[in-house]
């Protein structure tokens, strides 16, 4: 700790602080341009310049500086007033002033301070900037002639996104921030430079022209896409989510959003929202009326009773769940479940089998301090990409080794020395199973208090990393050298992501990754972790709530599978387009048609609700209060910031209007629900709502100890041999269904494609653009196809949120599909 | 004491001499405004389009909060009020709006005369406002 004095105040702080954040610590505001928080200080606006009593004679740049004992600033004088007007007139020498039309106009850096320094006048002259304004992109609107050069954009890009999109070019006056070649904005778009920018230089173009900032009423809720639970202040106005607001004080994410979160808001102001129940009348669904729609459902799961079934998305809230569950058990079936029991009910499985519980052990921001990274499969950054960002910063700021178990290249794979384990689509858990063999064979891990040893070493004598390699394609050596690391790595983390379109093998990839966290004690420890990171924004609360079956009764496939034979009566499907996402349409739609009477309840008229005989309109994210758990066992909530279209009401109050219905009393409040559902809930017991603060609340604290220590032997998978396989998984821009109806994530991926490798197109003659047709036993899809150098040769990639695509004809959970490929 | 009663008396029969009236013959005849009267507003038009650029100062600093303005892109990409509005029954012509006006878009001429017969008259839309 060091001691210095802040405008005569004694100010106590780290060694590694900077002048300003120490002033900041202190309360004493000093104007800064180019920091930000979150980057590595730069240096580049010269407005945060301040007098220094040991270094009289010029002015030092507080943001640069580190601190020093002893040390006496003044952070306010004349002369200093006098040098940052004159630091504000040179930026305003070239700024164009525009501020009635810039949409930063109001919450603008520049323009407070100009205020704040009355800057009415300029002493210099020189002309005002010129550049063409970047017009291509959808999303981010790009105005050079406003930029003050601070940086921010080309550094949050490069150390926080991993991407590198910006760059200075030129020099001295001519200098301006630009893209490879001057080309326009073509990267993932996740927005970060909008967040940064101090000016109206980088602005987000959903939002152009909509409102001034101070017009919106800002409300901090959780985004509703992925489990990495960002917090997404949405920025309202005319009962509309006008645009999504920079809030890096509360919340998990530091500020940082991916394209859903921060441009694919839109669906919620969406005109194709459901308004209004439907009821099937004579083969159409009509508008009717919520009495005559909660009547006829209620009167129909009475009839039906246990031969009825529940099955929900993982995106509803706790307090949703919870009555979910109670009305399941009203209706007097144990048939419930969420979209987890088809896709990774054997993952949660595997994990209470080893480690006896089912959540990650770890927290995010732990996650940053890790050493040693292992991301099995390379889509995690395609599923978390916020959670993305987080390795990327351990990657480069703390050199963590980050090594990918992957059947493609991806953005992670691109990272500063990042290792892949590239191998044959389906075989994760061999390599997994390889890098056990290297750690027990070569003794590099203790193995006391971990039980099934013995077996689990039995089993993994086929593994070695010599024949795995054989087997799989990946470099014995490479496997070799990962184990080395996890197992001396001080802070070690291992991330699975899991979701709709990773249904295979799920349950051996959970033990086999559950297996390794134990053996290099990565499970429990403090530092360490392993995640298990949900696709959905309430997975981990779906299962924390155990909205599953009830002992002896039917799960997601099972209900299908008997709907489909004629067993069920009636069904209830809760915010899930199963017809698009799930694996094996046929049997979905089967079941659909099979069973006597279908409930869907969804935001919009999805291909499952056009099937249904009751639709019901339900809420999206921005309407509803409550709480979302994410993929650390955050608990954060939700605020309702609109009120919803037309009489579309919260999951919340359907289910409490079917609950009465069935003469059941419902919690009259989310605030009660949640009472109610921590005291029966395993590791809730201890939580209420006033604990959730801005940071939300981690269940079971920052590092959950496993409850067993179980090592069970998991056999590897077996090879597909086919020329092309076509795997399947999330694309970046999109996350499940519903960013199809978000204008945003749309207008950058608007319609499904076929990804191949360079190798293969050019063996096949196919350039980016043409039509391709796959087929494989069950159908086929045509697409365009996209060309690029991610997957390896003879895998083809599909992402699997296009209803058009019709992908789950030929996609019925496997882990890989042999597939002909025809132009 | 007389003395100044005559005085006074005088100055108002001076007054009641034909020519030395202040009072003018409303609705016959009308006052010139003093360029500083804050009459009804007007937006103030370019060769194109308005002048406005919708910023939205205006609405904001209106104490009345009878301004609606809602901007939009136009097809050469610049900002421009899609809606303007003055809902004359609530304002009380302080000028603020035409202070805050930093494109000089608004204005307030002296037409007073601002008597209608029904309420949705009193909303002024854009097209009556830019003349």
């Amino acid at each position: 700790m060091v001691n210095l004095t802040i405008d005569g105040k004694e100010v106590k702080v780290s060694k590694t602080a900077t002048i300003y954040e120490a002033a900041k610590e202190a309360g004493v505001h000093i104007p800064v341009l180019c920091y930000a928080k979150k980057l590595l200080p730069y240096g580049a606006c010269r407005v945060c310049l301040v007098e220094v009593e040991q270094m009289k004679g010029r002015l030092i740049p507080s943001c640069t500086t580190p601190v020093t004992e002893g040390m006496v600033v003044t952070t306010m004088t004349d002369e200093i007033r006098k040098v940052r007007k004159t630091v504000l007139e040179f930026l305003l020498v070239n700024h164009v002033v525009e501020c009635p039309v810039c949409d930063k106009g109001g919450e603008c850096d520049l323009q407070d301070l100009s205020y704040e320094y009355e800057v009415v006048s300029n002493r210099f002259e020189g002309e005002k900037f010129d550049l063409p304004t970047d017009e291509i992109n959808p999303l981010i609107e790009r105005n050079m002639n406003r930029c003050v050069l601070c940086g921010k954009c080309v550094r949050v890009c490069d150390e926080v996104v991993g991407y590198g999109s910006y760059s200075f070019i030129n020099r001295g006056f001519e200098t301006k921030i630009a893209t490879a070649f001057d080309r326009g904005l073509n990267c993932e778009f996740c927005g970060q430079c909008v967040s940064m920018c101090p000016v109206g230089a980088i602005l987000p173009r959903p939002f152009k022209f909509k409102a001034r900032p101070w017009q919106l009423k800002e409300v901090n809720s959780v985004c509703g896409y992925c489990g990495n639970g960002c917090t997404v202040t949405l920025g309202t106005k005319d009962n509309e989510v006008q645009t999504i607001r920079f809030n890096d004080k509360t919340g998990v994410n530091d500020g940082n959003l991916c394209i859903r979160g921060r441009f694919g808001y839109s669906y919620v102001n969406s005109d194709k929202r459901l308004t209004s129940p439907l009821i099937r009348k004579d083969g159409d669904l009509v508008e009717a009326s919520w009495e005559e729609a909660l009547r006829r459902i209620t009167d129909e799961f009475r009839a039906a009773g246990s031969a009825s079934g529940f099955i929900s998305g993982a995106r509803l809230t706790n307090e949703e769940f919870f009555l979910l569950k109670n009305l399941a058990k009203a209706v007097g079936t144990g048939n419930l479940d969420h979209s987890g029991g088809e896709c990774y009910k054997g993952l949660t499985e595997g994990l209470q089998e080893t480690l006896g519980i089912k959540a990650s052990t770890a927290t995010f921001p732990q996650g940053e301090k890790a050493d040693a990274i292992l991301a099995i499969r390379t889509d995690f950054y395609e599923t978390h990409p916020v959670f993305g960002m987080v390795v990327n910063q351990a990657v480069r700021r703390n050199e963590a080794q980050l090594t990918v178990i992957g059947d493609k290249q991806g953005k992670l794979t691109r990272m500063p020395h990042a290792r892949t384990l590239l191998h044959k689509p389906g075989l994760e858990v061999n390599v997994i199973n390889a890098i056990c063999h290297v750690l027990l064979d070569d003794g590099l891990v203790k193995t006391e208090g971990l039980e099934g040893l013995d077996t689990f070493k039995k089993a993994l004598a086929d593994y070695s990393p010599d024949a795995v390699a054989a087997a799989t394609g990946v470099d014995a050596d490479a496997i070799k050298q990962t184990a080395k690391e996890l197992a001396t790595a001080e802070n070690a983390a291992i991330l699975l992501a899991y979701g709709l379109p990773y249904t295979a093998n799920s349950k051996a990839l959970g033990l086999a990754a559950a297996n390794l966290s134990l053996l290099i004690g990565a499970a429990g420890r403090s530092g360490s972790g392993l995640y298990l990171c949900g696709e959905k924004s309430n997975s981990q609360g779906a299962i924390d709530l155990q909205v599953l079956p009830s002992e002896g009764a039917l799960g997601v496939a099972e209900m299908l599978s008997s709907a489909a034979e004629g067993k069920l009566n009636a069904l209830y499907v809760v915010g899930e387009d199963m017809l698009v996402s799930y694996p094996g349409k046929t049997l979905v739609e089967k079941a659909l048609d099979k069973t006597g009477f279908v409930v869907v309840q969804d935001l919009f008229l999805s291909e499952t609700a056009r099937k249904a005989d009751v639709v019901l309109p339900a809420a999206s994210f921005a309407e509803k209060n409550g709480t979302f758990t994410n993929a650390e066992r955050r608990i954060q909530r939700l605020h309702a910031a609109i009120t919803s279209p037309g009489e579309a009401k919260t999951d919340f109050a359907i289910f409490q209007a079917l609950l009465s219905g069935f003469g059941e009393s419902a919690p009259a409040t989310e605030t009660e629900a949640f009472t109610k559902l921590a005291a029966e809930t395993a590791g809730y017991e201890m939580v209420s709502l006033d604990m959730i603060g801005d940071q939300g609340y981690v269940w079971g604290s920052d590092i959950l100890a496993p409850e067993t220590r179980n090592l069970v032997a998991v056999e590897g998978g077996t090879q597909l041999d086919a020329r092309f396989q076509l795997v399947t998984g999330s694309a970046l821009y999109h996350s499940g269904t519903t960013s199809l109806h978000a204008k945003g994530p749309m207008a950058v991926v608007s319609e499904p494609y076929i990804e191949f490798g360079r190798e293969d197109a050019a063996e096949l003659k196919v350039v980016e653009g043409d039509t391709v047709k796959l087929k494989a036993a069950g159908g086929e899809i045509v697409a365009k196809a996209k060309v690029d150098r991610r997957l390896p040769k003879g895998v083809l990639f599909a992402p699997y949120h296009f209803a058009t695509l019709g992908l789950n004809r030929i996609y019925s959970g496997q882990t890989a599909i042999a597939v002909d490929v025809s132009k | 004491m007389f003395k100044e009663f005559a005085k006074g008396l005088s100055i108002t029969l001076k007054h009641l001499l034909p020519g030395n009236s202040t009072t003018v013959e409303y609705p016959k005849q009308k006052l010139k405004m003093s360029p500083r009267f804050r009459g009804l507003h007007r937006l103030v038009p370019t060769q194109t389009r308005e002048k406005c650029v919708a910023c939205y100062l205006c609405p904001t600093v209106c104490p009345a909060k009878c301004i609606t303005v809602e901007s939009t892109e136009n097809e050469q990409g610049e900002k421009y009020p899609k809606v303007y509005k003055i809902d004359l029954l609530r304002c009380i012509f302080c000028g603020y709006c035409v202070e805050a006006c930093p494109v000089e878009a608004l204005e307030m001429s002296d037409t007073y005369e601002l008597a209608n017969f029904k309420r949705e008259d009193f909303t002024f839309e854009k097209e009556r406002l830019l003349r």
